[in-house]
């Protein structure tokens, strides 16, 4: 199946939610489900999905950090359809587990041991964002746009999961990637330039050392900021938390948003206040555009 | 050999790539009397040579090399004007078959929808051609349309259609009047017969957005160095004055960013891409000089400045021009939205994490080899390396896998002006000698009928306006010039020759000069470049003297300068004619005098240069005397037992010693020495003493090959402990299978011992790989030594680099040093150690160890004495000095005297080679000549003027000048004499003077200017 397959109506995708979706990301989850419903899409949760082993699995044993993910492509490939994933972090380590199973055949061996399944290498693996972009398509998205996201300021904010390292995610520029720009312009919202899109939020480190997650996190927002953004949007439920959570509120105060969020606000669908549990309301910035 | 004439054998030569070596090779060889055809993609001539605007490490100024005004050097006029080049631009190589001195080669010629016989450029298409493209020269910062000139100086000079971005709008069609453009052009095919083909194939720039961190393309502020090197460039749109994109204001902060695209393996380029050091340090000196509040940061990981001259240079940017090098690694380049500033986040030696705000970043982008190069070489059967440059031999630098075809330039490794300058006369040679034997060879010495008495009597001038189709014919127009001149003192005719059809011209003048009786004429209109040789040598052929034509350059003077045009260039124009016609009553006929040439070279030296250069210069079919100051022949390499690449110079040496025995042109002199050298380029009459005796010779070059030595270290306990040895030693020790090697476990190896210190403030550029090279070779005998290398910078350019990754690779250990905290070499209790700052972890280090090896510099000679006596000078670090760094490497300021070899500074032994092959071409360029015509405006001396206080014969850069101490007044060598007006110069008394430049004539042409 090629990457730019389109979505058709009723067309089907496995997914993999991520723990997040189930606790500090679950307005991402919802989110996601409710736009892709609006497009005819259909999410098919994977079976017993467990926890990708992100944040710290793999800096302590590298067989787990793969065994963790491959369960869930060994779960996904019982179907024949392409796996999405909403979560860069998920994505990453996913795509990681790829990679080591199609080009380490020792590797493969000992985790298709472990594990107790056969890879197959057909499954496609999909970052959410990708899907939306290629799969569904600006064309039918702008057409469905009701309430144009006109006068956002918006400041694209990948992190490095998504796009890095290239060889491993294979989506987009890895040092200038376009996707969520080009989406948040389908919407009617203006992405700013700027310079700091890929940048490291910190991730898990905000569970060890929360100092060096407040620097990196000031420095991305402030950068937003300087670059004429009064909101960012991001893919990834640990990005979001950290960027809302460490950055100087009283002196920043940018709201951070899930690209489905502003996706479903734009598609003008009910029961959009996902953002209730945000930590900085973007309220009052969304009312002053009268996007409420 | 009889059989030599036989069919399809051709003594012409195809040059492929007019760049600085392909234009090197197509000069000397069509100046040896070859017929050239130079070949070259690109719709004109000069590679990026019309890019460059100063040069290092002089700093002089690259356009005027570009003057239009001979005698300047300029490779591309000359290769425009030479009558034995062929230029066929735009054109691509299909194929080559046959063999050695009888290819035949297929050539495609791309249509450029423009004629250039008819082109006036006078650029009115340009003005109506609806379609903007990025301009390539210059990295695409300025804009072109779909027709276009290449560049303000292109040869041929000629605008072209881009078919990519032409839309066909025939909008140019309407308003070219000469009706030059045709968009039916086709592509043509057609073949050619070549003896020899040479590849002056260039490099290809490292596209910066590769390397995405440093945001180029992405960031207005961040430049690549070849868009950099054109904003400098006077003609740029700034006109030299660094500017930044985003807003057109002069940086103050201005960061380079060293090795993009070179020595880094996630892109792909592992070499190092050798010239970026240099071209950064010149571009960084540049822009100092032009906003002196510049504040500049250089990063780098090394710095590699290790040409001749070019530490000094280095030196100098930091000291006296604050330039700030700061060795680290940049991770990235990020832009503030609103100030368009730029941040560079970089990790010091020491492992401190930084960023600090630029306004400017310049990448020093590096070169590879391109596709269209790669597949060149694939359809005409020349192999690559394993780096995809051309394979060459070590011994046989510009001979490529394919007999009869040679390489010089980039596409043998990336290589900066002079060796490329160097590379492209070792290959003429090569394809010379190839064809050597082939056919008629030398230039035939041109009759001319004898001079009738013209320029005696009263002036009679003749004024001859060539007028072109051009806008600017309005405003100047040949009626009214002509009309304003009709009265002038002297002038008895004047007519108008349209420029359409040249022959027809010179015909009507020819017939004009004998009905009006003229004895000097003035020829006014097109550019005087492209007039003198060709009125030259039509006044020769009917007997009119050529020294009493002036030419009023009106075309580049008006139409050139002031292309829109205004009365005053109309004014210009008539002063220009008046300024020639005041010359002209006052020129007088010059007899041209010339000399016959001694067919013979004499080779001073007899190292791998000397042996190799009296061993080429022989095979070009000239005697040869080779004298060495030693019993034994071979100089250094006597003491070489194998090379980085691998190869044996002892097999090479042993063969290119029997080859020059066995060679019955030359004649080998030991224990010999030069003791008096007189006369000239062409003519030199020597004395020289063999083994005591003295013997004299006449011989039209000479070729000195002195050769360097070893410097002796008095440091880090040398010659104190018998564990301290230097490289040359460890070598020897290595090569006889020593029994001291097979118990080393750790070996220190120290750098630049006798290079970059006070005594010799230069790099000797070969211990780097010197020391790699036995470090690779010890890892070979014992993977488990321990080897640590103390350096400065590592300095092993080019595809030396490779070894460098190799020996990191093996776990050779590389540890730095500055010089003000050098190593310390202690013994203590019979046991040795060195102890070093490894200012990676801040700390000392005391390695203990079984043998420090030296990596000692390389030295000259003491070359005092031979450089009095063939009157010759050396640099500050006594090696022999070149005319010209750039354009003239090997050659000394007397056309007949040339250098090669360690002698000339340290170099490898494939350069060395190269440079003896080289200066053999150079060399024999002068004796193929019929004669050594003399400079007809020479100096002379009114003696009623001379004082005699010899002013003169110390300024005369050639010898030309004697005091007659007779009467005490100087004298002229007029054989000697090149007309510099140097003595002139120097003249308190007005005695010395020019032939045709006279103080009166010159005076009389400013009143006429000013007046």
């Amino acid at each position: 199946m090629s990457q730019n397959t389109l979505a058709e109506d009723g067309e089907r995708y496995s997914y993999f939610p991520g723990c997040t979706s189930h606790s500090t990301a679950v307005e991402y989850d919802l989110s996601t489900r409710a736009v892709l419903k609006a497009f005819g899409v259909e999410l098919v949760e994977i079976e017993d999905w467990n926890c990708c082993g992100a944040a710290a699995v793999h800096s302590m044993n590298k067989l787990l950090s793969l065994c963790l993910p491959a369960r869930n492509i060994a779960m996904a490939q019982k179907k024949d359809l392409e796996l999405v994933v909403p979560c860069a972090g998920c994505f990453n380590m996913l795509k990681r587990t790829e990679r080591a199973l199609k080009t380490d055949p020792e590797m493969r061996r000992e985790v298709e041991s472990t594990i107790g399944f056969t890879y197959r290498e057909d499954l496609k693996i999909r970052a959410l964002i990708d899907m939306v972009v290629n799969g569904i398509g600006f064309g039918r998205i702008e057409e469905k746009v009701q309430k144009p996201l006109t006068g956002l300021k918006v400041a694209c904010y990948y992190g490095c999961a998504l796009v890095r390292h290239p060889k491993v995610t294979q989506l987009d520029d890895s040092e200038n990637p376009q996707y969520l720009d080009t989406l948040i312009s389908s919407l009617g919202a203006t992405p700013v330039e700027w310079s700091f899109k890929t940048d490291c939020c910190g991730a898990d480190l905000a569970l060890t050392h929360g100092d060096v997650v407040v620097k990196l996190v000031n420095r991305i927002v402030e950068m937003a900021k300087e670059a004429g953004a009064e909101c960012l949007v991001c893919s990834c439920g640990l990005c979001q938390i950290n960027l809302e959570m460490r950055q100087d509120a009283d002196t920043l105060g940018l709201p951070v948003f899930y690209f489905t969020e502003l996706m479903g606000i734009a598609l003008g669908l009910k029961g959009t206040q996902w953002w209730s549990k945000h930590l900085i309301n973007p309220s009052t910035l969304l009312g002053s555009l009268n996007l409420q | 050999m009889a059989k030599a004439e036989k069919k399809g054998k051709s003594q012409d030569v195809l040059v492929i790539g007019a760049g600085i070596a392909g234009m090197q090779s197509a000069l000397l060889l069509a100046e040896a009397g070859f017929q050239i055809h130079l070949l070259d993609s690109s719709p004109a001539i000069g590679g990026y040579f019309p890019l460059l605007d100063k040069t290092f490490p002089t700093n002089s100024c690259g356009v005027c090399f570009m003057s239009p005004l001979p005698p300047a050097y300029c490779p591309i006029y000359e290769s425009e004007l030479h009558e034995k080049i062929k230029l066929m631009t735009s054109s691509q190589v299909s194929g080559i078959e046959g063999e050695p001195g009888a290819f035949r080669v297929s050539v495609t010629r791309k249509p450029t929808f423009v004629d250039p016989q008819k082109c006036s450029n006078c650029g009115a298409c340009v003005e109506v051609c609806p379609v903007e493209v990025p301009h390539e020269f210059g990295g695409g910062l300025e804009k072109r349309k779909a027709i276009y000139l290449p560049f303000p100086q292109a040869i041929p000079r000629s605008y072209v259609i881009d078919p990519a971005a032409c839309t066909r709008c025939g909008e140019c069609l309407k308003v070219c009047s000469p009706g030059a453009i045709d968009l039916d052009m086709a592509e043509q095919r057609h073949t050619l017969a070549a003896g020899a083909v040479i590849l002056g194939l260039g490099f290809e720039p490292f596209r910066a957005q590769l390397k995405g961190e440093y945001g180029f393309g992405r960031y207005d502020n961040v430049l690549s160095s070849i868009q950099y090197e054109r904003v400098l460039s006077f003609s740029s749109p700034s006109r030299g004055m660094p500017m930044r994109g985003s807003d057109g204001r002069i940086p103050k902060k201005v960061a380079f960013i060293q090795c993009v695209g070179s020595r880094d393996p996630s892109c792909g380029q592992t070499h190092c891409s050798s010239i970026c050091c240099m071209y950064a340090i010149k571009q960084a000196m540049i822009t100092k000089e032009r906003n002196a509040e510049a504040e500049i940061a250089l990063f780098y990981m090394d710095i590699r400045p290790m040409g001749k001259d070019y530490e000094r240079y280095y030196e100098k940017a930091k000291a006296e021009y604050g330039i700030d090098f700061r060795r680290s690694a940049v991770s990235a380049v990020k832009q503030l939205q609103q100030t368009k500033n730029l941040l560079v986040t970089y990790v010091t030696e020491e492992g401190s994490f930084r960023e600090e705000e630029f306004d400017l970043i310049v990448l020093s982008v590096g070169f590879s080899v391109g596709d269209e190069v790669k597949d060149l070489a694939r359809k005409i059967g020349v192999d690559l390396n394993e780096a995809h440059y051309c394979r060459t031999e070590e011994f046989t630098p510009t001979q490529t896998s394919r007999p009869g075809v040679y390489i010089a330039g980039t596409f043998r490794e990336p290589r900066d002006i002079p060796e490329t300058v160097v590379e492209g006369a070792s290959a003429a040679a090569q394809a010379a000698i190839l064809l050597t034997g082939v056919g008629k060879k030398g230039v035939p010495a041109k009759t001319y009928p004898e001079e009738g008495a013209l320029g005696e009597g009263p002036p009679r001038i003749g004024v001859f306006f060539l007028s072109q189709e051009h806008p600017l014919a309005d405003v100047v127009s040949a009626e009214e010039l002509i009309n304003h001149i009709q009265g002038l003192r002297d002038v008895v005719f004047t007519e108008e020759i349209p420029c359409k059809s040249p022959s027809e011209g010179f015909d009507r003048i020819k017939r004009r000069i004998g009905e009006k009786e003229l004895n000097r004429l003035v020829v006014a209109g097109s550019s005087l470049r492209a007039l003198r040789r060709e009125f030259g040598e039509m006044a020769r052929g009917i007997g009119f003297n050529p020294h009493v034509i002036e030419y009023a350059n009106i075309w580049e003077g008006c139409g050139l300068v002031h292309p829109q045009g205004s009365p005053e260039t109309l004014q210009k124009a008539k002063v220009l004619m008046e300024v020639a016609i005041e010359r002209a009553r006052r020129l007088e006929p010059l007899k041209q005098g010339s000399s016959a040439i001694a067919k013979s070279g004499l080779v001073v030296g007899a190292g791998i240069a000397g042996l190799t250069a009296s061993l080429n210069l022989a095979r070009q079919g000239y005697d040869v005397t080779l004298v060495e100051r030693e019993d034994e022949l071979g100089g250094n390499a006597r003491h070489t037992w194998y090379t980085l690449k691998g190869s044996n110079p002892q097999v090479f040496l042993r063969e290119l010693m029997e080859g020059v025995e066995e060679d019955p042109k030359i004649q080998v002199f030991r224990k010999a020495e030069v003791k008096h050298l007189e006369g000239y380029g062409g003519n030199y009459r020597t004395v020289i003493s063999v083994d005591g005796q003295e013997k004299s010779l006449e011989h039209g070059v000479i070729i000195l090959a002195t050769g360097g030595k070893e410097v002796k270290p008095h440091e880090y306990l040398y010659g104190e402990d018998s564990r301290v040895v230097t490289q040359r030693e460890l070598e020897g020790l290595i090569h006889s299978e020593d029994e001291r090697i097979k118990g080393l476990n750790k070996v220190v190896m120290i750098q630049c011992v006798g290079s970059r210190d006070e005594e010799h403030p230069y790099c000797s550029r070969i211990c780097c790989g010197h020391a790699v090279k036995n470090a690779l070779k010890l890892k070979e005998l014992r993977s488990d030594m321990d080897l640590f290398i103390l350096y400065r910078d590592v300095r092993t350019y080019g595809l030396y680099e490779h070894s460098y990754s190799q020996a990191r690779d093996k776990g050779v250990i590389f540890i730095r040093h500055d010089l003000d905290r050098k190593p310390q070499v202690i013994s203590r209790d019979g046991g040795l150690c060195v102890s070093v700052v490894d200012p990676t972890i801040g700390a000392e280090v005391e390695i203990p160890v079984d043998l420090v090896v030296l990596s000692t510099g390389v030295e000259p000679h003491d070359n005092r004495r031979l450089a009095e006596v063939t009157g010759t000078e050396l640099n500050l670090d006594g090696f022999f000095m070149e005319a010209n760094p750039k354009s003239a490497p090997l050659d000394f300021v007397d056309r007949g005297k040339f250098f090669c070899g360690l002698c000339h500074s340290p170099n490898f032994i494939e350069d060395s080679i190269a440079q003896a092959q080289a200066a053999s071409m150079r060399a024999a360029v002068l004796l193929s000549r019929g004669g050594i015509e003399h400079t007809a405006h020479v100096a002379y001396v009114n003696h009623r003027l001379c004082c005699g206080c010899g002013l003169c014969i110390s300024a005369c850069p050639y010898g030309a000048r004697v005091m007659n101490e007779e009467i005490w007044k100087a004298e002229v060598m007029e054989d000697v004499c090149r007309g510099c007006s140097s003595c002139v110069i120097v003249c308190r008394n007005t005695a010395s003077q020019q032939r045709n430049f006279e103080k009166a004539t010159v005076m009389a042409m400013v009143d006429a200017a000013v007046t």
